[in-house]
């Protein structure tokens, strides 16, 4: 009996291994292990057997059985590899593929998405306002009343007023996201935490680094205990998210009028690694994220009591944050509609 | 403000290199955008944010170098006393007739016997590192000292000043100044001026008249250190786009307390350089006395903002270095008296940001907030999830993403037969090209084509943006559309993409209402804002049918002008068993239609069928007077 079986083992591998394609493979399969195979024979001779040789034949038959089984698998899936071989040697493979037609999402838009996703992992909810903004949004309720000399940092477009009843000057289009801090504030009670991505607008005329509109987004916090390393913290998490974990970054104390203490975010230059070129005014840094710990007069115009909230906020420049993530050395690059340089995100 | 090394250094001892020290004077807040060699000599060039006046001068930065340094600035010696007033020999009269509203400080002195001339080299030298043009002794040391100290001096001629008296008054508006650079200027309602008896000889804080200039044949000079009101000044060189050095000063808030020591260094310079003897008593008209004031600071709070624990002598020290002379007024309370130059620091906040900054942002240790995750929701919620859907399919479906100006030209309005009368518009656009507020995606979207022609056959953009309606600003509506424009897609190809789109938000509107056949190609305008509010995104699930259905084709004869969609529409009217409808073929003047039948429960069988397939054909002939193919 064990003779047997060892001989239909042999037999059945040494075909299997000869065998040219799968049709040989298929009638090997039924000629041994089918229902009328020669091994599906011999395991019914099994049981005339006496009991004690039964389970040490057993055990045999069952590894014969794998062993055939394995055998015209792995003879099966070479059969197979070499088949798509010579139909592969048929044909020209170097010729390019046919891509399918599909379009591009805009890099600033990827990058939107990619921000919001960040803040959100912090708890952040997104919030989206006005471009055509009020004087006091955007500024007088940011601790920059009239005729402060702050207002020259953001040279302003103003609306034309003709057959409309409103003051010139008063409605504008927004130079900063901060105005949503008020209008926010003024509707909820804290904690918040809120962040704004949005175009502005600026009387700036344009070259690689300015232009009169562009991307930002704005973010705050209030909440009870609000701490300056709390702002350092964040920033460097949100920055090492979006441009990787080995940027550098330094941190500098700026002023605006709506911060107390003022924070400005430094960024090697990723165009030309601190070396210094045209993109980063040959400094090797780039401004990429303004903040610092929200002014008390800001909490008190929206009804805050500044002992018991406090909070932070911060601005990222996204225009910039995509030219610096993607190397582009021209910020009009991203306003230009040519698919030369769409398809290449 | 460009600043040289070696003049910083005639008052602090300085032992960073200069690439370390203008990194240290970027972290404290005196941005440092370049650093420049000349000669043997370094240029620094500063940003100077708007509320640090007293860093416009040289002194100023040089006391910031000091608190980095952990050292004392040295002044230079004041050799003139105004003290010994008896000492003048003959005194020349001036009267002086000011208010303290608009002029809330008014020092001035007469020198007589001065010669005008050419300055030493080392003052113009010096003048021309900062960026400045060297023109007379006179005027060369009133804009050195005012560098140097941070208050503006102007010098008048004094022999000019018409009936010895100068008074301080506001302009009525429309009245002709020449400036002592040769320009003219109609003066602004409000502007704050000087006139003599008969005319202006001063436009305050911003620019000296012509008619009362220092010049080669002046030979008494009055010199006036004044203090100006901010908004004044800030409201008159805005109306006449027209600023000085001295106007950056006084519109960020000059140092009131420091007007005399100005003048005094001023006098020491004119005496010893230009020669003459101090010929009249000093003028010192003032609102008050312009005193050092007190701010307190908790410990406590400091660190709590903060969240680092700096000790209590630590927070002292940094104070001293500042100059702010705090003393130690309860166990938790720090009292600190404020120099005048720093007009910035009025409230504990801007004393913690004092300490903050000095003692180096980037030496703080990084910590995320503590507090709850805000679960309830923000006003002005924007949710991406809807547009990136959109977006999917749109790019899914080839089209590519434009991100483009929202401001247009009056001749893309003009192509796109939009009357700019009623378009919103911008007072002081930055070019005639982005004048307008653009009412629609569509211009900019067939630019982007126009300008991709060159390059590729097939073109597909859109884009999701805001888009501003008018007719007026009070009636002023901001909305998103979703545009695209196509010169390679079938209309019935836009259609699907559409139809997909409001399927996907079980929206029922009619995609055709949204599309346009232009020149240029095939364009569809959705307003998002619209149809973000009657989306519908919950989406239930339908079991798959577990009954085979029926499908068959029926071919009828019809007239052209029988739109296709009312004949489905009947069709899908005749039994609820008839679960879909396509046209699938078009041929002359015959259409064929495939159906599915279908029943939820059971099996369909022919017969039943062929009644649904009788009342179709029925219904037809009545409704389009249809015949049957054979």
């Amino acid at each position: 009996m064990e003779e047997e079986l060892i001989q239909i083992k042999n037999s059945a591998v040494s075909l299997a291994l000869d065998a040219k394609d799968k049709k040989e493979l298929d009638d090997l399969k039924i000629r041994f292990l089918g229902r009328s195979g020669r091994l599906t024979l011999a395991l019914k001779e099994l049981s005339k057997l006496p009991k004690e040789k039964r389970p040490e034949v057993g055990k045999l038959a069952n590894e014969v059985k794998n062993t055939i089984e394995e055998t015209i698998l792995e003879k099966e899936s070479q059969v197979t590899k070499q088949k798509s071989q010579e139909l592969k040697e048929k044909i020209d493979i170097s010729i390019p593929g046919i891509k399918p037609q599909i379009g591009h999402l805009h890099p600033m838009t990827q990058v939107i998405y990619d921000v919001v996703n960040v803040f959100k992992g912090l708890g952040y909810q997104t919030a989206d306002g006005p471009e055509i903004e009020t004087d006091y949004y955007n500024f007088e309720a940011l601790n920059i009343p009239k005729d402060h000399p702050a207002r020259d940092t953001q040279q302003t477009l103003y609306l034309d007023t003709r057959n409309a009843k409103v003051n010139p000057g008063e409605i504008i289009l927004r130079t900063q996201l901060s105005g949503m801090q008020a209008r926010a504030m003024e509707k909820i009670k804290p904690p918040l935490r809120v962040i704004v991505p949005g175009k502005v607008f600026r009387y700036e005329q344009v070259d690689a680094s300015h232009g009169f509109e562009f991307w930002q987004l704005e973010g705050f916090l209030v909440d009870t205990n609000v701490k300056l390393t709390d702002l350092f913290g964040t920033i460097d998490y949100v920055l090492r998210k979006l441009m990787g974990e080995n940027i550098k970054l330094k941190f500098a104390t700026t002023n605006f009028p709506f911060v107390e203490p003022g924070v400005d975010t430094y960024i090697e230059c990723t165009v030309c690694k601190g070396k210094g070129c045209s993109f980063c005014k040959m400094s090797g840094w780039s401004e990429i994220m303004p903040a610092g710990m929200i002014h008390p007069n800001v909490l008190k115009a929206v009804g805050y009591s500044s002992r018991q909230w406090n909070g932070f906020a911060f601005c990222i420049g996204l225009s910039r944050l995509v030219t610096l993530r993607y190397k582009m050395d021209d910020l009009r690059l991203l306003t230009n509609p040519d698919m030369r340089i769409l398809e290449q995100f | 403000m460009l600043v040289p090394l070696s003049w910083l250094k005639e008052y602090v001892d300085i032992k960073l290199s200069p690439k370390d020290l203008g990194e240290r004077l970027t972290e404290v807040g005196l941005n440092t955008e370049k650093i420049t060699r000349e000669g043997d000599d370094v240029i620094f060039e500063f940003e100077i944010t708007p509320n640090r006046p007293d860093l416009l001068s040289v002194v100023g930065i040089a006391r910031e170098i000091a608190a980095i340094e952990n050292t004392k600035i040295k002044l230079p010696p004041f050799r003139s006393s105004f003290a010994g007033q008896a000492k003048i020999k003959k005194a020349l009269p001036l009267t002086i007739k000011t208010d303290s509203k608009i002029n809330p400080r008014f020092t001035g002195i007469i020198i007589g016997g001065v010669k005008v001339r050419e300055s030493p080299n080392w003052l113009k030298e010096r003048l021309l590192k900062t960026g400045q043009r060297p023109i007379n002794n006179i005027v060369d040391i009133t804009n050195y000292v005012m560098l140097e100290f941070g208050n503006p001096l102007h010098a008048f001629d004094y022999k000019k000043i018409k009936g010895s008296v100068m008074t301080v008054h506001q302009a009525k508006g429309g009245e002709k100044f020449t400036s002592v650079d040769k320009i003219s200027y109609h003066l602004p309602k409000g502007a704050v001026v000087i006139s003599d008896s008969e005319k202006i000889i001063d436009l305050c804080g911003i620019k000296g008249e012509l008619n009362s200039g220092t010049f080669e044949d002046t030979t008494t000079v009055f010199i006036r250190v004044p203090v100006e009101v901010p908004v004044l000044i800030r409201k008159t060189t805005t109306s006449l786009s027209l600023r000085s050095d001295a106007s950056s000063i006084f519109e960020r808030g000059v140092n009131a307390g420091g007007t005399i020591d100005a003048l005094k260094r001023c006098v020491d310079l004119i005496l010893s350089i230009a020669g003459g003897e101090i010929s009249g008593e000093l003028i010192d008209t003032k609102k008050e006395d312009f005193l050092p004031w007190k701010v307190h600071l908790g410990i406590e709070r400091l660190n709590k903002i903060l969240g680092i624990s700096i000790s209590e002598k630590e927070i002292l020290g940094l104070l001293q270095r500042l100059n702010l002379n705090p003393s130690k007024k309860t166990r938790d309370i720090i009292e600190v008296t404020v120099p005048t130059y720093r007009n910035d620091l009025k409230i504990e906040e801007d004393i913690i940001e004092e300490v903050a900054r000095l003692y180096g942002y980037n030496k703080f240790p990084k910590t995320i907030p503590q507090g709850q995750i805000p679960v309830k929701q923000i006003p002005y919620l924007k949710d991406f999830e809807i547009e990136k859907k959109i977006k999917n399919i749109l790019v899914a479906s080839s089209f590519s993403e434009i991100s483009t100006y929202s401001l247009i030209s009056e001749k893309d309005l003009l192509e796109n037969k939009i009357n700019p009368d009623i378009t919103l518009r911008v007072d002081n656009p930055v070019s005639r090209e982005f004048e307008y507020l653009r009412p629609s995606l569509i211009p900019n979207l067939k630019k982007g084509l126009l300008q991709n022609k060159p390059y590729f056959d097939k073109i597909n953009l859109f884009e999701l943006g805001k888009v501003y309606l008018g007719p007026t600003l009070d009636k002023a509506k901001e909305e998103y559309f979703l545009s695209g424009i196509s010169n390679n897609k079938s209309y019935f190809e836009i259609k699907g993409i559409i139809e997909k789109i409001f399927g996907e938000f079980a929206i029922k509107d009619n995609p055709s209402d949204y599309i346009n056949i232009l020149d240029e190609g095939i364009s569809f305008e959705i307003n998002f804002t619209d149809f973000e509010k009657s989306i519908n995104l919950s989406k239930v699930y339908t079991p798959i049918p577990k009954y085979p259905s029926i499908i068959e084709d029926i071919n009828i004869i019809v007239e052209d002008k029988v739109p296709t969609g009312k004949i489905i529409k009947e069709i899908q009217n005749q039994s609820p068993l008839i679960v879909r409808v396509d046209l699938l073929d078009v041929f002359e003047s015959s259409r064929t239609f495939h159906i599915i039948y279908q029943h939820k429960e059971r099996n369909l069988t022919n017969e039943e069928v062929s009644k649904i397939r009788e009342k179709i054909l029925v219904a037809l002939k009545k409704a389009f007077k249809i015949k049957i193919k054979e």
